[in-house]
């Protein structure tokens, strides 16, 4: 696939420059090396699979696409995504703050619990390792912004493609046991996690530090794990070390990184990671548009309110390579939900018109990842278009139809992939 | 043999070289194409210790810095934003309407509590406005 390169394009590329004119790679995975990706994207949307960031390279972590340096936000490739369990080492990183810490000392560590409990407590990772009896889930973590890219009208925020998910097997102990110990005492209204990372900003602002909170009656504080294993190994440090909160079938903005304080409140925190960020439209799907936005018709709420919808990506084929008239070819990929389990995955070979079911793989719970595949032998030359489509134990299926709000969450339109089946 | 005959000779050789070449390898539409790149400008990071003793540890955080559209402005919007977070916040966003990139300053301001006086809140805004929405995106 020869492309050719005038005199600028060759300087703009030896000068690193971004904005070259690129052919279109409907992949990270491309049939060409020479032209790099535009360094953005819009005002329509990313119609890659990933962000168009570079390749980067982190401790602890193979080469991901980088978002942004300072804070930290690095995206999963999409090849990582073939399989239901997410390496740690590929695992996508989303920091709000830069003071991100860059070595923790297990003496002098603590998980704290304090505010109004009836026996506020400090626990060692030793402690919680040995004190509590340990559980393993498998769960979803999805950036409550993943395919924000996707948007239209895009929306500000960071351009994820739809790498800003993983699923890992998440060991540790319930927090329900550990607030048990502590004893909530009358009065209290809200659960508040924090976790080491720190930012510049003057005290009582966003910028300083990072909270979340969950009325104390809500149901998730019953099945949140504070885990000190990823996939059977100590977290990676941008994955939170040492423990991290996991709240399955929740997005991870109440996942907390680097856990260290769990405070009981007795007055509702409203901080601004609470109201206004990672705030939804208070209707059915989360969406509505600009006009009724400004017009002040929506009510906001947090994220928190919902579980993450069904959806599901397509890892193969990739478009990178052509298939060939006869020849079965596997397409493959993820599918999950956080309102159930994944009960059917169907797939389309016809941009949509007409649908079959593909074969599901392991049954890893709930709250993980689902496995499918579907083999098909496709006969036509030409392109053709592939769509999936994940229906979730509620009912719940995936639409054809974008949602839109402004912070850009909840993404899970039918994902597509184009393909070329060559002429014999 | 001359050095003329010998040249023509070298040439007679090369040219049944390549044909003979083409007559095997049916098919072949291209081949032995390279173009000038940006090869080897990721780099594998050496090894080195996680830690020590009750210590976990992990290297520095890499960062570099995006390339800002020149233009007046310019250095008030590298200095100040990059103040809590690196300009790559600015670049990886899509092409954003004037009135959300001013909605965007204010809100690092007043919410985020960023020392930035009015004048310079000006500034930023206009700068933004004059590099990065739809029309004037490059």
């Amino acid at each position: 696939m020869p492309i050719h390169l005038s005199r600028r394009d060759m300087l703009g590329l030896i000068a690193g420059g971004g904005a070259l004119a690129a052919a279109p790679a409907w992949a990270v995975v491309s049939p060409q090396a020479e032209t790099p990706l535009p360094s953005f994207t819009g005002p329509e949307a990313n119609p890659y699979w990933n962000s168009v960031g570079p390749y980067v390279t982190y401790p602890q972590k193979v080469p991901l696409i980088r978002l942004t340096d300072r804070p930290i936000q690095l995206e999963t490739p999409r090849r990582y995504f073939r399989t239901a369990i997410t390496p740690n080492e590929a695992f996508y990183v989303r920091y709000h703050l830069p003071d991100i810490p860059n070595a923790v000392d297990l003496a002098s560590w603590r998980l704290t619990l304090e505010g109004n409990f009836a026996h506020p407590l400090q626990l060692s990772l030793e402690q919680l390792r040995k004190e509590f009896k340990p559980v393993t889930i498998a769960a979803v973590n999805q950036c409550s912004g993943n395919s924000r890219s996707r948007f239209q009208p895009r929306v500000p925020g960071g351009q994820w493609g739809n790498g800003a998910m993983g699923n890992a097997l998440w060991t540790g102990v319930r927090l329900s046991d550990v607030l048990k110990r502590a004893g909530i005492q009358p009065g209290t209204v809200q659960i508040q996690f924090e976790g080491l990372d720190h930012g510049p900003g003057p005290q009582g602002k966003g910028s300083n530090r990072f909270l979340k909170s969950w009325n104390v009656d809500e149901p998730i504080l019953k099945d949140a794990v504070i885990a000190y294993l990823m996939n059977g190994e100590p977290l990676p440090m941008l994955n939170g070390f040492p423990v991290r909160m996991v709240m399955p079938g929740k997005f991870a903005t109440y996942w907390t990184k680097h856990l260290t304080f769990i405070r009981a409140l007795t007055t509702p925190d409203t901080n601004f990671w609470m109201t206004p960020a990672y705030q939804i439209p208070d209707t059915p799907n989360g969406s509505t548009t600009p006009e009724d936005l400004k017009a002040g018709k929506v009510k906001l709420v947090p994220i928190g309110h919902v579980n993450m919808p069904v959806r599901s990506v397509i890892v193969d084929p990739d478009g990178a390579v052509p298939l060939l008239p006869g020849v079965p070819a596997t397409i493959r990929g993820v599918a999950f939900s956080g309102q159930g389990k994944i009960v059917k995955v169907d797939v389309s070979v016809d941009d949509g018109k007409t649908w079959r079911p593909a074969k599901l793989g392991a049954d890893l719970g709930a709250h993980a990842f689902r496995e499918y595949s579907l083999v098909w032998t496709p006969t036509a030359p030409g392109k053709h278009t592939i769509a999936v489509r994940a229906t979730d134990a509620a009912g719940h299926v995936q639409p054809d139809t974008g949602v839109w709000n402004p912070g850009g969450y909840l993404w899970n339109k039918i994902e597509r992939q184009d393909v070329l089946v060559l002429s014999a | 043999m001359t050095k003329l005959t010998l040249t023509a000779a070298l040439l007679v050789a090369a040219t049944a070289m390549t044909s003979a070449l083409a007559f095997d390898r049916p098919g072949l539409k291209a081949s032995g194409e390279y173009a000038s790149g940006t090869l080897g400008k990721a780099t594998q990071p050496a090894r080195a210790e996680p830690g020590s003793g009750s210590v976990y540890e992990v290297g520095k955080w890499p960062t570099y810095t995006a390339e800002l559209a020149p233009g007046a402005g310019h250095d008030t919007v590298l200095g100040h934003c990059s103040m809590c977070h690196s300009v790559t916040y600015i670049t990886m966003q899509p092409p954003l309407p004037a009135a959300t990139w001013e909605m965007e300053v204010n809100k690092m301001i007043k919410t985020f509590g960023a020392p930035i006086d009015e004048a310079t809140a000006k500034d930023i805004i206009a700068y933004l406005q004059a590099h990065y929405t739809p029309e004037t995106r490059k």
